[in-house]
């Protein structure tokens, strides 16, 4: 009998749920920081390398290094040759991806527990020394200059993403895609990949998030080992461009033959962790979030005009685009469609929302919190980001309270100040342009 | 759209489809667990507790009944979030269509259109108040309902679910809103030759046997549905004694067990049943054919190299898991070495083993810009033929063992994945030999035993192609590789 109740608390304990106090957060003396969450609900864990590196990072003549480095760093460095990373990690039961967005740059491992140690060296020895192998760096511009045309030939919305960011900012680097424009691509140097890596790629430039099945102290020791060593570089410069404000609505059209025509529609937004954030997160909920959300509900289900609608608020560290967005049913015009897109908007304008409503949203949000607490990549992708975009990981576990402030006034008061005709920016794809 | 951040990644998903690919076919576990449940739980337990000292990964412990009306029930406590994921599974897949390709995938979402008490929008409302979503859907073999949500709502949204699975009232208008919206999404869907190569593939290689219908239909098809329709099909594949519903999550099981009980003991279908014999036999390739679909604006060409597989109870699949990981999927496949690192023809080349319950097909996929497709094409079939010209070698997989055992336990880590392995395992008749062999099986293969299986289920001759891509540029290509059978994007169907 006793030994079945030890075992029934050793499962609770186990199965405990996670809170703040439990991310250890190791201060290396080279600057870079590596917050660790225990978690052992499967052999495996994970290492998340953060660059606060990005696309908002270049300038034109470079656009898209960002994201050929992050591709620049799986090709060989000094004790790992070209292809090494990846064979001895897989070889070691590991597998890797990264990405790269307008404001990051980040690097995911997924290992099982015992390879540990060699996924540190793996990630030491490419921080400390990548190599620029002129070979790799010619094949790998093809790599990316077909990831670029498989995008825009696989979805027409991307190719209005682009145009409708363009436009949108003419100032701010978001003004560019991620992956960059065409021509920069074909005619990046080695010097510019070497000027990047020296400016950018300093551990104190870095964050590093490992959670699973891994002990605080070994983590600590393997860090002391292998990236203590590698030494601090300058803070880079700061991304100092404001973009104007926008005085006028802008409207672009993209000719591209399609079945049916796609909307999208960009007003300027302040950034993550601003003090409108949490209830423009919230508006972007209530729109978008679910079937029953304003957009799909109304758009796509009631009035049968898009075969999609949606909307969606980004995490930047600068001002930014909240985007409305669909695609059109069979014979509906983009002008009706974009018509009924700035209907709901005004809706919430005039009319606010419901108590009922705002409690949905909060729901989803604390659901969206247990998703991510749910898997060990969940957790370190999640607690990097607040860390980076809110300045403290703490206020991913204060989120669902936070988001519990937001009132039904506060939705109504964003959606007011931001949804203006002078600050928006309309884009249409079609095969052909629409006369009035 | 994808509504993630706007990432751009370095490496495409060419992970393996483990949740696919790696199925036994023993019964004796289940039939124990029915029968020894205490002490199976407590087996699973000490697993669960030890298991950063044992790598092996286990399945957690589980209960399975059948309740008095046929329905068979799993039920699993795992109590990391608050969160409770419901998955149940019908004998309702698209192998039923017949003549109207889409009905399965139809009559799947018409589920959700109303209720006797409640409308389409009050049941989107209800879940999504609090938190939550339900998902109904179809695919080749079986049609399903998922979701997931807090605990503390369980029995309010058991209420919803009950009469979404039981009483469905299919009303018309809903029916005729979507047969529109649904028509102008199978031409929108083609604006993305990669989502829609794999149903070029199964008619292809199927023909008009029923792997070769579109599991999401074709304009024809979804056009001629009718509220009849989806009724009769409804009444005669969504039955208790060939469903099974999975329920886990953050509950006690003897609570649960009842709720299930109250809500779903009550299910009855006392329409004719209709058995049918669904064996397929896989015809052999006389020669090698090409399936050139014409998109007038393609920059690249997206395309699919393979032939018969083998079906999701195949003994042998988790050793071919390792030998396919070897050729197409992992990054440094040597499909994805040749295509994207040593030469830049590609952002990503992969392949795999498509299971099914009663066949299956293998397949190389890439794309390439469309001057490259010949250099691609090549370059995929010489690659594919070191499988037989040179084998696999040690160290090689030694390597793909490695990572196909490191790469498992994750995919069992959420609720709702565990709810979807068991409501597939009851589909495909799977035991927990499937995840709790694994890496035994994975162990077992040696270079020799690989080889034997490389010749026993590659295909080397007679391989079948899909193109799709701007025809005027790549027909001469296209003839190279057999006889060419050729289509528009745009017209209807696959």
């Amino acid at each position: 009998m006793n030994y079945i109740l030890i075992f029934l608390i050793s499962a609770t304990s186990l199965f405990a749920q996670i809170t703040a106090d439990d991310v250890q957060t190791i201060n290396l003396n080279n600057g870079m920081k590596i917050m660790v969450l225990e978690n052992s609900s499967i052999p495996n864990a994970n290492m998340y390398l953060f660059y606060k590196v990005g696309s908002r990072n270049e300038y034109p003549g470079i656009t898209g290094i960002s994201h050929f480095f992050e591709h620049m760093m799986f090709n060989g460095a000094k004790k790992y040759g070209p292809k090494e990373f990846d064979r001895v990690m897989e070889a070691n039961g590991g597998a890797n991806n990264a990405y790269t967005s307008q404001n990051i740059t980040a690097y995911t491992n997924w290992f099982p527990s015992s390879a540990t140690e060699i996924i540190f060296d793996l990630e030491a020895d490419r921080i400390a020394n990548l190599n620029f192998d002129p070979q790799m760096i010619e094949s790998e511009r093809g790599v990316i200059l077909s990831e670029r045309s498989t995008g825009l030939e696989n979805d027409p919305m991307e190719e209005l993403w682009d145009a409708v960011q363009g436009t949108a900012f003419f100032a701010h680097p978001y003004r560019w895609p991620v992956i960059g424009y065409e021509s920069d691509i074909k005619n990046w140097t080695k010097e510019d990949l070497e000027n990047y890596f020296n400016t950018y790629y300093a551990p104190n430039n870095g964050l590093v998030v490992i959670s699973g099945d891994v002990k605080i102290d070994d983590v600590k020791k393997l860090a002391q080992k292998y990236f203590e060593a590698i030494p601090a570089g300058p803070e880079p410069r700061t991304v100092h461009t404001v973009e104007p404000e926008q005085t006028g609505e802008k409207r672009l059209f993209v000719k591209r033959e399609v079945p049916s025509a796609y909307l999208m529609i960009g007003y300027h937004v302040p950034e993550t962790g601003s003090e409108d954030y949490y209830a423009l997160s919230l508006l972007n909920s209530i729109l978008s979030q679910g079937r029953s959300s304003r957009l799909h509900n109304s758009l796509v289900e009631e009035k049968q005009l898009a075969l999609q609608a949606g909307a969606y608020y980004g995490s930047a560290f600068d001002p930014t685009l909240f985007l409305f967005y669909g695609i059109c049913n069979d014979t509906i015009k983009a002008s009706v469609l974009e018509k009924a897109v700035l209907d709901e908007a005004d809706k919430i304008i005039s009319n606010g929302i419901s108590e009922n409503e705002l409690q949905k949203v909060k729901n989803q949000q604390l659901m969206s919190f247990y998703k991510t607490m749910e898997t060990i990549n969940g957790m370190s992708n999640t607690i990097g980001t607040y860390e980076l975009f809110f300045g403290d990981y703490k206020k991913l576990f204060t989120a669902p309270d936070d988001y519990k402030k937001v009132t039904v006034e506060d939705i109504q008061r964003v959606a007011a100040k931001y949804f203006t005709k002078e600050n928006r920016t309309v884009g249409i794809l079609n095969t052909e342009e629409e006369t009035e | 759209m994808k509504k993630s951040d706007r990432l751009v990644p370095a490496k495409n998903s060419v992970t393996l489809n483990l949740f696919q690919g790696l199925l036994k076919s023993l019964n004796k576990m289940l039939k124990q667990v029915q029968h020894d449940g205490h002490n199976f739980f407590r087996l699973i337990f000490f697993f669960v507790l030890s298991s950063s000292s044992l790598s092996q990964f286990k399945l957690p412990a589980y209960e399975k009944l059948e309740l008095e009306n046929g329905l068979t029930v799993y039920l699993m406590e795992k109590k990391n979030v608050p969160l409770i994921s419901f998955s149940a599974v019908f004998d309702g897949g698209s192998i039923k269509d017949g003549d109207q390709p889409g009905i399965a995938s139809f009559t799947a979402e018409a589920l959700k259109f109303g209720t006797a008490n409640y409308t389409r929008a009050e049941i989107d409302s209800i879940f999504n108040y609090y938190g939550s979503s339900i998902v109904t859907y179809a695919n080749a073999d079986y049609s399903g309902l998922y979701t997931q949500f807090i605990k503390d709502n369980t029995e309010t949204l058991f209420q919803v679910i009950k009469e979404v699975i039981m009483n469905p009232v299919f009303p018309e208008t809903e029916i005729e809103k979507r047969k529109q919206r649904w028509i102008a999404e199978l031409d929108q869907a083609k604006e993305s030759p990669r989502s829609v190569i794999g149903s070029y593939f199964n008619k292809h290689i199927f023909g008009d046997a029923p792997y070769g219908s579109p599991v999401d239909g074709t304009k024809a098809g979804i056009g001629g549905i009718t509220l009849e329709k989806v009724k009769e099909f409804f009444n005669t594949n969504y039955r208790p004694e060939s469903s099974a519903i999975a329920v886990v999550g953050d509950f006690n099981s003897s609570g649960t067990k009842e709720l299930i009980r109250i809500y779903f003991g009550g299910w009855k279908n006392e329409s004719a049943k209709i058995i049918m014999d669904m064996r397929i036999v896989n015809t052999p390739f006389e020669e090698s054919s090409v399936y050139l679909i014409n998109k007038d604006n393609a920059t690249e060409t997206t395309f699919i190299i393979g032939g018969y597989g083998i079906t999701m109870s195949n003994e042998d699949q988790t050793q071919l898991d390792v030998i396919n990981t070897i050729l197409g999927g992992r990054f440094t496949s040597w499909l994805n070495d040749e295509l994207r690192i040593n030469t830049g023809l590609t952002y990503g080349a992969r392949s795999r083993f498509a299971q099914y319950k009663y066949s299956g097909t293998f397949y190389i996929s890439t794309f390439t810009q469309s001057k490259n497709t010949e250099a691609a094409i090549e370059l995929a079939l010489k690659t594919y033929y070191r499988l037989f010209e040179k084998g696999i070698d040690e160290e090689t997989i030694t390597s793909a063992k490695n990572y196909v055992k490191g790469q498992f336990p994750p995919n069992y880590e959420t609720a709702g994945s565990l709810a979807g392995l068991l409501t597939q395992m009851y589909v495909y008749g799977l035991t927990d030999s499937y995840i709790n062999d694994f890496e035994k099986e994975v162990n077992e293969l040696t270079v020799e035993r690989a080889n034997e299986l490389i010749n026993k289920y590659f295909s080397k001759d007679n391989l079948q192609f899909v193109l799709i891509g701007k025809a005027d540029e790549i027909r001469h290509i296209a003839k190279k590789y057999g006889k060419v059978i050729e289509r528009n994007l745009s017209e209807d169907g696959f």
